[in-house]
């Protein structure tokens, strides 16, 4: 018999205290990459000769002989292939994971993941010409808005996303309907790396480059609790009774850097990156606990 | 399958309760997350295994305390119908002692018993109950065996053919064992054994002993009978018997009386007791009595005082005491020794002077002392006392009942000499007694205390004296070891072997089989779910 699980009532993510930083935050200085709204094929994307260096990765099978870079063979011995970014992408995409799992944590990490999507998309909308929200499993799972005078618009439709359970695979289709071409950042816990590997490749593929996005959260590391705990996947619904006593809390530290290392493999093996921000307090948001988000959003558009 | 205890399937309640002991504890806090593999692996690589419940344990669990506890109710097959219990009633009354040829009744019947007992069937339970004299019950083992029951004797007093009745059952048989005597029916229940025990007995009904104890004559008087049947023409109507009396005596004695059938008659005997004392033995011997218990009686008789008798007067006094003591040993078969440091006396007479008897606390000591005018202390304030007169004497003492003392004169008395006690004799002074003698009752002793020498009266003169001396002694040993236990007669409906049921023999009836216990296979599959349980997680 499956046992009924609470899950954490779904409080208003952007609290009056956000709403204040808001404006702050966006009227920093900073570039942001983005991509282009209009349609190119993905493949000529992604051949493309010009556009920005932004690195090398290994090089693989099927890979365009002519981004090999023979200078860092020379040097190396080994096959890399040159990873370019065009100047002209003026978008971005956001992909929101809205599965239950995003619930886990304290606070939970889709607090985060929203504010996260709400300052990624109020940077596009002041600096760029627009941010497309990809939200599988919400109402309208593709909402596009332009302009700054928007941002109120898209933060209640950051509020209203439901918990909903989907897939990668399902969010990677929505994306590329929604012309997800160019840049697009995927704010979810990458629980299982294996899922979202499929549909970051996928993704490369059709050209769009991914920046995943990670909130923390004080359980990413190590078991927060000890004693005697049922553990849920209230995604899965699935559950375990553990006793937590010092080795196993040690063990899991381990495995979760496990999973750390995987999901950094599975991102640099698609030719992306992933960011692990760590949000701090909910109820105190800083000015200066998203100024690595837009450190890095430069970063990436360097 | 049926059960024996079937009251022990209760325990089978336990097992909600083992259901929920065998669940695994619940988890104090609940906790969600987004990396279970995560914990799992983490389990895995530690080699634990989350704490879960099992079905299949809790199923073999069940099974070893579901066989448990019927192994408890003790199940079995029942073997094939028939009694498979055997009570048998054994009388073991008086009149079982009879011999037929060389053995008695009871003896037979008990050997009939081992030799049938050890035919039956070892699963059937034997209960056998003696019934006469002592009630004993045997069961098992020292059943077949006969183990400890005894020699025949005492009454019937059950009823055989009432308790046949009661005891016999469906699953139980009786088998009675009885020569009949003194009942009116035979049990008409069960089986049945009759033992021929008839035949002449002579019998002595009753004994009565008259005890002059401390005194060596004793007489007896025995009730004797004889029963001797059915007249015929060939038996003599009276049987001669004799009554041989021998043992603790002087001089065994033997009386010749011819007796007729069921007629009681009293013989009486007087003894001279040996003063050793033993076993006084009364046989009645009639010829071709094959009962021979019932004729024989033994008391017991204690032995006599040996009265060692001191006496001890004044000078003043005359010779009155040490003829007095001469007198009085000669006539109770006792000694008079002489009054010497080291030497025990059982009586003391001591006429006139002093005799430390007296504590200074004033209490008396315990001795068997007969004081004439004797001060029992130094610092008694005696004083002489002239003629007393009138006297007058108990007529309800034991020391002067039926005596005459009306010719008693005292010439001088002295006063303040005489402890507390009973008087006996005494001084008339109007409504007022004032007392000459007293008896001092000490429990196993008593000391007689008279308020004048011998010499000072003409007490030694008188007829009553000697008896007057003989019943002080008498009294001063009490009667506390005088009592002679007369055994109980023969119950009366043990003595004439004539007045006994008859009937046929019955043999026992076939016995049911054996049932088949199940509880040990029940003992081995619960140990086998309980093993088969230990190599399952």
């Amino acid at each position: 018999m499956a046992r009924t699980i609470t899950l954490p009532a779904l409080e208003d993510p952007f609290s009056p205290a956000f709403r204040a930083l808001l404006p702050a935050l966006l009227a920093t200085r900073g570039k942001l990459g983005a991509g282009r709204i209009e349609r190119i094929r993905a493949r000529r994307s992604v051949l493309s000769q010009s556009g920005t260096f932004v690195g090398h990765r290994r090089y693989e099978r099927g890979d365009d002989l002519r981004h090999i870079d023979w200078s860092a063979y020379a040097r190396s011995g080994e096959l890399f292939t040159k990873q370019l970014e065009e100047d002209d992408r003026r978008a971005v995409t956001v992909m929101v994971d809205l599965s239950s799992s995003m619930l886990v944590g304290t606070p939970p990490r889709r607090l985060a993941a929203l504010r996260l999507a709400a300052v990624l998309g109020g940077l596009a909308l002041a600096r760029l010409d627009g941010v497309s929200i990809v939200a599988p499993g919400a109402s309208h799972p593709n909402q596009r808005f332009a302009g700054v005078g928007q941002l109120p618009h898209l933060l209640d439709y950051l509020k209203k996303l439901p918990v909903a359970t989907t897939t990668p695979g399902e969010a990677t289709a929505l994306a590329l309907q929604a012309e997800a071409i160019g840049r697009a950042h995927w704010i979810s816990d990458f629980a299982v790396p294996s899922d979202f590997a499929k549909a970051l490749l996928g993704l490369r593929r059709r050209g769009v480059r991914v920046t995943g996005w990670l909130p923390t959260v004080p359980e990413d590391e190590a078991p927060q609790a000890g004693g005697y705990l049922r553990v849920m996947d209230p995604e899965t619904r699935q559950e375990l009774a553990v006793p937590v006593d010092h080795a196993f809390r040690e063990e899991m530290r381990r495995q979760l850097q496990v999973l750390g290392r995987q999901q950094d493999r599975m991102f640099v093996e698609a030719g992306s990156q992933l960011w692990r921000w760590e949000p701090g307090d909910p109820e105190a948001p800083r000015l200066s606990n998203y100024l690595p988000v837009l450190a890095r959003c430069e970063r990436g558009h360097k | 399958m049926s059960l024996v205890e079937p009251r022990f399937l209760w325990a089978l309640c336990i097992l909600p309760l083992l259901w929920w002991l065998s669940q695994p504890p619940k988890p104090q806090r609940q906790l969600l997350s987004a990396h279970l593999a995560q914990w799992q692996l983490a389990l895995r690589a530690l080699g634990r295994r989350p704490p879960r419940g099992s079905w299949l344990r809790f199923l073999l669990l069940s099974v070893a305390v579901a066989c448990a506890t019927l192994a408890a109710a003790r199940p079995f097959v029942p073997g094939a119908s028939g009694p498979d219990k055997l009570v048998v009633l054994l009388d073991a009354s008086a009149s079982m002692a009879a011999r037929v040829g060389q053995r008695s009744a009871f003896e037979q019947a008990q050997a009939q018993l081992r030799s049938t007992l050890a035919m039956v069937p070892a699963h059937v339970d034997v209960t056998l109950l003696r019934c006469g004299g002592d009630l004993r019950r045997r069961h098992g083992v020292a059943a077949r065996q006969c183990n400890d029951l005894g020699a025949a004797g005492g009454a019937l007093d059950v009823d055989l053919v009432q308790l046949a009745l009661a005891t016999q059952t469906e699953d139980r048989v009786v088998w009675t064992l009885t020569d009949g005597q003194g009942q009116a029916r035979l049990p008409d229940v069960g089986a049945l054994t009759l033992l021929d025990a008839a035949g002449r007995n002579a019998v002595i009904r009753a004994v009565r002993v008259f005890d002059e104890w401390p005194l060596p004559t004793l007489k007896l008087e025995v009730d004797v009978a004889v029963y001797n049947g059915p007249g015929t023409d060939s038996e003599p109507a009276a049987v001669p018997a004799s009554l041989q009396v021998q043992g603790a005596l002087a001089a065994p004695q033997r009386l010749e009386r011819s007796l007729s059938s069921a007629v009681v008659e009293t013989m009486q005997v007087s003894l001279q007791r040996s003063s050793a004392g033993g076993e006084l033995v009364l046989d009645l011997q009639v010829e071709g009595d094959p009962l021979a218990e019932d004729n024989r009686v033994a008391l017991p008789l204690p032995p006599l005082p040996a009265p060692r008798i001191a006496a001890l007067a004044d000078p003043e006094a005359g010779p009155f005491a040490s003829v007095a003591a001469e007198a009085l040993a000669d006539e109770v078969g006792g000694e008079v020794v002489a009054v010497e440091s080291g030497s025990a006396a059982g009586l003391l007479l001591v006429d006139g002077g002093f005799v430390g008897l007296r504590a200074a606390d004033g209490e008396l000591a315990k001795r068997r002392v007969l004081t004439f005018g004797t001060r029992l202390s130094e610092d008694v304030d005696a004083q002489p006392w002239l003629s007393p007169s009138p006297l007058d004497w108990s007529r309800t003492s034991e020391l002067t009942r039926g005596l005459d003392l009306s010719e008693l004169r005292i010439d001088r008395a002295w006063r303040n000499i005489l402890p507390a006690g009973e008087a006996f004799l005494w001084w008339v002074d109007g409504d007022r007694q004032v007392p000459l003698g007293v008896l001092v009752d000490a429990g196993e002793t008593a000391s007689v205390h008279l308020a004048f020498r011998l010499e000072d009266s003409n007490l030694p003169l008188l007829a009553a004296f000697p008896q007057l001396l003989r019943r002080s002694f008498v009294r001063s040993y009490g009667a506390a070891a005088a009592g002679i236990g007369v055994p109980e007669p023969p119950p009366a409906r043990e003595r004439d072997l004539f007045a006994r049921a008859v009937g046929a023999d019955r043999g026992l009836p076939a016995f049911g089989g054996e049932d088949r216990g199940l509880a040990r296979w029940f003992v081995a599959a619960g140990l086998l779910a309980l093993a088969l349980r230990s190599f399952v997680r």
